[in-house]
């Protein structure tokens, strides 16, 4: 299947005035594992983040291409997109695509500057909309990954608990499946910073 | 003047020229100033403001100055519509290069393309050519800081100093004057809006009428495009001794 061909999982959740995003960090050709440090998280803004689990090539692709489209936009309007508003971009970007797809999912997290309001939402590769208040997932193991967010997420987790509450969905998802894992990266987005860790996993 | 071979761009005048373009450059020259100057460590770019009502809505952006990319400025003088036109291209031009080649566009590439996009006016599709003329500020890693000049022609050059607008030629001789190769960033400042007090007809002078911008490199290597606040640019202006402070009576 090509959305299993490089493996790769990524996962959004809302805490309290924060958001947060995480990815594992392999990417491989069918089974052979080739890297530990392929980046499936791209800054789109100072507190905007898209993930793009899928196709590897496409997810650097979309990556890129958003990215121009995003500075198109910033030039224009003189100012910094909206998550909201991004997320229409990017599902306008999937859907002309309509029938010859980039084979990604994105997950876009991110605070609205102005109002301090966190969001997240994810498309899937024709760019359907999905934004729920908790937490969303994509990937090669979205049902692991869905289990262990149903279980572990709460509302209102401060940045340091929704750091942990999201570290440990991710870890323990990817840990039941073949096709990702080797490393895992952990964006921490608030109003006024932003952290990255990385999380020290098994290796296989 | 051969009136009678005026009316198509696409041809010569028995003399070699381009009606056209020389009367696109004949509005330009009826347009607010605006002045570029190269210093070693930045290029600055100040222009004129055709202001012409109390009424006009100051909104946040500006009216002269506009950003092409990160690393890329314009200062415009002429037909503001043509210009709006133009800096969608260039700006256009500028992330097409970065999604190809994944690096900011050389500045040079940039105007050049641009300056294809005009030249295509006065050679085929029977259309106007565009009635602006640019002064392009940017920096790249192959040549560091440059000055570009390009006209409705689609001509261009690389400039220490230049002056487009109104004026431009007293305003470029003054430049020639004052100009001196290993100039810094402050004395660019100082020059150009010296030279630009001069030439602009009002007789007083504030931040209402400028607009004052500088392409230069933070202390992190990146490259920094600043407007200067109105606020900014009347302390500057009286700093320079440009304007004089108010006298209390």
């Amino acid at each position: 299947s090509i959305m299993s061909y490089n493996g790769g999982v990524v996962i959004a959740m809302k805490g309290k005035g924060c958001v947060a995003i995480a990815a594992d960090r392999r990417l491989g050709v069918r089974g052979h594992t080739v890297a530990m440090d392929f980046q499936k998280i791209f800054e789109m803004g100072p507190h905007l983040y898209v993930g793009l689990p899928g196709l590897a090539t496409d997810t650097i692709t979309v990556a890129q291409r958003l990215k121009f489209r995003l500075n198109m936009y910033e030039l224009r309007e003189n100012r910094r997109i909206t998550p909201k508003t991004f997320a229409s971009v990017v599902a306008n970007l999937l859907y002309e695509r309509r029938f010859g797809p980039y084979f990604v999912e994105p997950v876009i997290a991110g605070i609205d500057t102005k109002t301090g309001e966190p969001y997240i939402c994810n498309t899937d590769l024709i760019g359907c909309l999905n934004e729920p208040d908790d937490f969303v997932v994509s990937g090669t193991c979205v049902e692991q990954a869905f289990g262990m967010c149903e279980a572990l997420w709460e509302p209102d987790l401060e940045p340091l608990d929704l750091f942990e509450t999201i570290s440990q969905a991710l870890v323990n998802a990817f840990d039941r499946d073949a096709m990702s894992g080797w490393g895992a990266v952990v964006h921490v987005i608030e109003k006024d910073k932003v952290t990255v860790r990385t999380v020290k996993t098994r290796m296989d | 003047m051969s009136r009678r071979y005026d009316s198509r761009t696409t041809i010569f005048s028995p003399e070699g020229r381009l009606y056209q373009v020389e009367y696109a450059m004949e509005a330009i020259s009826n347009a607010g100033a605006a002045i570029g100057v190269l210093a070693k460590d930045g290029v600055v770019l100040a222009a004129e403001k055709r202001v012409t009502s109390k009424l006009l809505a100051t909104t946040k952006s500006t009216e002269k100055m506009y950003k092409i990319d990160d690393h890329v400025a314009c200062a415009v003088a002429g037909i503001m519509a043509d210009a709006n036109i133009l800096i969608n291209t260039a700006r256009l031009q500028a992330q097409r290069y970065t999604l190809a080649y994944q690096e900011p566009m050389p500045v040079e590439q940039l105007v050049q393309s641009l300056c294809d996009t005009k030249q295509g006016y006065t050679q085929f599709g029977g259309l106007r050519p565009f009635g602006v003329s640019f002064l392009f500020a940017g920096y790249d890693s192959n040549f560091g800081f440059q000055l570009y000049m390009s006209d409705p022609s689609g001509n261009y050059g690389g400039w220490k100093a230049a002056a487009i607008g109104a004026n431009n030629q007293a305003a470029q001789s003054m430049l020639k004057q004052d100009y001196k190769d290993d100039i810094t960033r402050e004395e660019a400042l100082q020059l150009a809006l010296k030279v630009l007090s001069k030439t602009m007809d009002s007789t007083t002078l504030s931040a209402e009428k400028l607009e004052l911008a500088e392409i230069s490199l933070s202390t992190q290597g990146e490259v920094k495009y600043k407007v200067w606040s109105a606020d900014d640019l009347n302390k500057m202006l009286l700093t320079f001794g440009i304007t004089q402070p108010v006298e209390e009576s």
